[in-house]
């Protein structure tokens, strides 16, 4: 028996493979990024809002290497800031919607019939809408406070996730694994808890993951529009916002510093993300030979 | 006293052009300590019988007909019952094909000893009852999809067995096993009769039947043509079906049945089997009943 014993698969989620430049490069912009916001107000203890008129639209230097912008405040300094805020809304928000969506979803693939039909028509109506419109909608009728923008986010994000909870629980319904849980007697929350839950847990949190950077997009589009944070704080959003006006003057870096910072952060969570599902599905682990 | 009486089970479903007549009129007994071989080809209905017990049908099927467990009907008793009382609990099923039947993402252990748990008995006996089923400890520790079909098919016996259920359904529980596994896994079955349990053993193995089972009752068509204690099946089969059954393994004249049994969605409104019968004549038409239905038995005397 013991020499017929299949070899286990080694357990490889984390690992990094030499030769992937890109998945490689995501990684460490991420990680630098996540190490920068969180260390940012020990490495950096400036107050983002102080203003300082005899030191206006500086280009970058070293002294300021992102520049200052027309109040004299540093361009990197506040992006950091804003990248805190950003990821911060980014996260919870992703969080918050997948905790939505993974309920509606949940309770239309489990109980089917009407109340499935029900829900998912509801989520086609709220699909129909431009979702940064809806989310304009639901900050303008809030405060303005990081509070009302995660649920600006969260509102509007949950549906897919609802779409894929239910479609996973429906096809998983049908397996004869769930029929023969049932023959041996297993109640249907232990059935959801221990057969189904393993199945859409790796799935939901992949999901979330791919949301992130939808999220954080979210976010500086409406302090973009300046429906996000109150002015003072800085936000990536309206830190770009604010950067128009400089532009016309030639100070091109006040809405390239956080534009940038805000590109090359979605784009390496979007990186990373998308080789996390790669590696979930075996059709495609088996195709890139991982 | 029985186990379980089953009196008049009919299974149907309705698709939408037709009516597939899965089991008809079946009536059954299993008393405490015996082995009970439901045998028959592919598609006779053996593995419906086995999943209207544990109400694992699909929507679209009417169940007609009582099967009572003591005082409760487990075609009646509703969904809650069921599962707190029958399923697992008085009720064991060993499942057909077992690499399905296996949650994927879990261990075997993590299933064994989840199911002891859940039955209060010790979470450490997994290994005693892996071994008990012929499965050996390491094997546990894999992933259903690194298991041998054999390998799986111990392991989902060992899950039944694991709560330990007054009667055991095992539907062709020795499928992808060679021959000493299969041996194995009959007399472990015996053994649960012989210890004062019951088994249900639906099976296309005759010769597993002939090993192990105290009655037998064969399917045809939906209907069970011949019920009778085993010994005298296999030596003297009554019914002209079970003999061309008999007339088929490859240790006795290895010919085949000549034909094809008929579609369970336009069943002959006689014997079933009369057009593949050489002892048909025009009695046949109308349909034989009692525990040999047949108009022309070859032992006569078992019609009583």
């Amino acid at each position: 028996m013991a020499d017929l014993a299949l070899a286990r698969p080694r357990r490889r989620t984390l690992r990094l493979r030499s030769g992937h430049v890109g998945t490689t490069l995501a990684a460490l912009v991420l990680a630098g990024a996540v190490l920068a916001g969180l260390a940012a107000p020990l490495l950096w203890p400036l107050d983002q809002s102080a203003i300082a008129l005899d030191n206006i639209a500086q280009p970058p230097s070293l002294a300021h290497p992102g520049g200052t912008d027309d109040l004299g405040r540093d361009g990197l300094h506040r992006s950091l800031y804003g990248l805190r805020v950003s990821l911060l809304v980014g996260l919870v928000a992703a969080v918050v919607a997948t905790v939505i969506g993974g309920l509606v979803g949940g309770i239309a693939g489990l109980l089917g019939g009407w109340p499935d039909r029900l829900l998912m028509r509801v989520v086609d109506t709220i699909s129909a809408l431009p979702h940064l419109l809806l989310g304009i909608f639901i900050v303008a009728m809030l405060r303005p406070s990081l509070g009302a923008v995660i649920l600006s986010i969260a509102l509007t994000h949950w549906l897919s996730t609802a779409r894929i909870v239910r479609s996973e629980l429906l096809s998983l319904r049908t397996r004869p694994f769930i029929d023969a849980a049932i023959a041996g007697g297993a109640s249907r929350a232990r059935i959801l808890r221990r057969h189904l839950l393993p199945h859409i847990l790796p799935k939901i949190a992949l999901a979330t993951t791919l949301m992130i950077p939808h999220a954080v997009w979210h976010e500086t589009s409406l302090s973009f529009l300046g429906l996000g944070l109150p002015p003072h704080l800085a936000s990536l959003g309206n830190m770009i916002n604010d950067g128009q006006r400089s532009l016309l003057t030639g100070a091109w870096w006040a809405s390239i510093v956080p534009g940038a910072v805000i590109v090359m952060v979605t784009l390496a969570i979007a990186a990373l993300a998308a080789r996390w599902r790669d590696r979930l599905d075996p059709r495609v682990r088996a195709e890139l030979n991982l | 006293m029985t186990l379980l009486q089953i009196d008049g089970l009919s299974v149907r479903f309705r698709l939408r052009d037709a009516v597939v007549q899965a089991v008809t009129d079946l009536t059954l007994s299993v008393r405490p300590g015996e082995l009970l071989a439901v045998v028959g080809e592919s598609g006779c209905g053996k593995s419906v019988l086995a999943h209207a017990l544990f109400g694992l049908l699909p929507r679209n099927a009417e169940v007609t007909g009582r099967a009572l467990m003591g005082e409760v009907d487990v075609l009646r008793c509703g969904e809650k019952r069921l599962a707190r009382e029958i399923r697992g609990r008085r009720l064991g099923l060993v499942p057909q094909s077992p690499a399905t039947a296996l949650t994927p993402v879990r261990t075997g252990r993590s299933l064994l000893a989840e199911t002891l748990r859940a039955h209060r008995r010790d979470p450490g006996l997994a290994d005693t009852v892996a071994a008990d089923a012929g499965l050996d400890a390491h094997a546990l520790d894999r992933y259903p999809f690194e298991l041998s079909g054999g390998m799986a098919q111990r392991l989902v016996t060992a899950l039944a067995l694991a709560s330990d259920p007054p009667l055991l359904i095992a539907d062709e529980p020795t499928t992808g096993l060679d021959r000493p596994l299969v041996d194995h896994t009959l007399d472990l079955l015996r053994r649960r009769c012989d210890n004062g349990g019951a088994v249900l053993l639906i099976t296309h193995d005759l010769a597993a039947a002939e090993r192990v089972a105290d009655t037998v009752a064969v399917m045809y068509a939906s209907r069970i043509v011949e019920h009778r204690p085993a010994p005298d099946v296999f030596a003297a089969p009554a019914h002209p079906y079970t003999a061309a059954l008999l007339d088929a393994l490859p240790d006795r004249a290895f010919t085949p049945i000549p034909g094809h049994p008929p579609m369970l969605t336009a069943l002959p409104p006689g014997c079933a089997f009369a057009a593949r019968c050489p002892r048909a004549d025009t009695a046949c038409a109308s349909r034989p009943g009692g525990p040999v239905a047949c108009h022309h038995p070859l032992v006569s005397e078992a019609v009583a």
